[in-house]
């Protein structure tokens, strides 16, 4: 148990800080908190985990899950509410990387937290079918919403880059 | 970044996160302690009710039928609500985290709206029970303390009690926010 929990730990806390970084608005103790919290519940239902799904897919719904549950605790919305509007300076920041990023996890975060499931998951590059498994929402259904999100999000990117 | 692509590829070459040495380790050092912590609130609260019902069964063996009423009353208001508050605990704590999202957060706003039943009538029931418990043994205090101590007594829990209110108050309106922020229709 111990040397596959090691496994799956080493394989998936790459994804599942990055996950994590999308719902806390880019902050990285916040993100490795909420990791560590997900993997405590990975530990305690590893023994139950039946190769139904991929376990890729069963880690992605148990962060989706506990960012849920975690980000009603305060610590956790101490960063995801006071958000500040990203200030707009010199054509050099704009193209700084640092500053690109604040700009994205803001628009993210000012989508539903459905949705910013979502995105976050086509950001990491997870298939449709695979984000229709995670989120209960059906694939069809997904389609539609991620065509929509990502015009929200795109748009939302340029208005912060006027 | 003028497209959705431009967003995708900022967010595929963003820095990788790096993997703690000892992250499977503290994960197990957390296990632990989250298991003392349970054995250690358990106790706490078994030992409590019983020196509770001690106290409240020694007190009535020697007291009058009105001291015995606001004892029981008292006592009786506090243990239903920390029951009540643990069974809750335990309840969201049996929430399935490998479900869907969506089942998931139907349980989390089906388990919000249970909390309300407890905020907005078990809570005020237990409060003013527990409140009126006070009064009725007042007039016992009266007679067995000092002028200056029943004061003193008396001052001190009405601050202590509107603390109380306050508080769980406080408590309440955060719960309806959360509520709110997971039924906000999703965009």
């Amino acid at each position: 148990m111990n040397s596959l929990f090691e496994n799956v730990y080493q394989e998936n806390y790459k994804k599942v800080v990055r996950l994590c970084l999308g719902y806390v608005n880019g902050d990285e103790a916040l993100a490795e908190d909420l990791a560590q919290e997900v993997f405590l519940k990975v530990w305690q239902h590893l023994p139950s985990f039946r190769n139904e799904s991929k376990i890729s897919t069963w880690i992605y719904r148990i962060t989706v899950n506990t960012c849920l549950l975690e980000l009603r605790k305060q610590k956790f919305n101490k960063s995801t509410e006071e958000v500040e509007r990203v200030p707009i300076e010199s054509d050099e920041e704009i193209t700084d990387t640092g500053f690109q990023m604040k700009q994205m996890y803001h628009c993210i975060h000012r989508l539903s937290k459905e949705n910013q499931s979502i995105i976050l998951l086509v950001l990491e590059g997870v298939p449709q079918r695979e984000i229709a498994e995670i989120t209960g929402i059906s694939h069809e259904a997904i389609r539609v919403r991620v065509h929509r999100i990502k015009t929200s999000l795109t748009k939302c990117v340029q208005n912060e880059n006027v | 970044m003028k497209t959705f692509e431009d967003i995708q590829s900022r967010w595929a070459n963003m820095p990788e996160p790096k993997i703690p040495k000892n992250g499977v380790h503290l994960i197990m050092e957390k296990i632990g302690t989250l298991k003392r912590k349970q054995r250690i609130a358990s106790t706490v609260l078994t030992l409590t009710a019983i020196i509770l019902l001690f106290f409240f069964f020694y007190i009535t063996a020697y007291r009058s039928t009105p001291t015995m009423l606001g004892l029981f009353m008292m006592i009786g208001a506090l243990l239903a609500r920390i029951a009540l508050e643990v069974i809750s605990t335990k309840s969201l704590g049996r929430l399935d985290v490998k479900h869907d999202a969506l089942k998931f957060k139907r349980g989390l706003v089906a388990h919000f709206s249970r909390r309300r039943w407890i905020h907005f009538l078990i809570t005020p029931v237990a409060f003013i029970t527990y409140v009126v418990g006070f009064v009725i043994l007042l007039p016992g205090f009266k007679e067995s303390l000092s002028a200056g101590f029943y004061t003193y007594v008396v001052v001190s829990s009405i601050v202590i009690l509107a603390f109380l209110a306050g508080f769980i108050s406080f408590h309440i309106y955060k719960e309806h926010l959360i509520l709110k922020s997971f039924k906000v229709r999703e965009s």
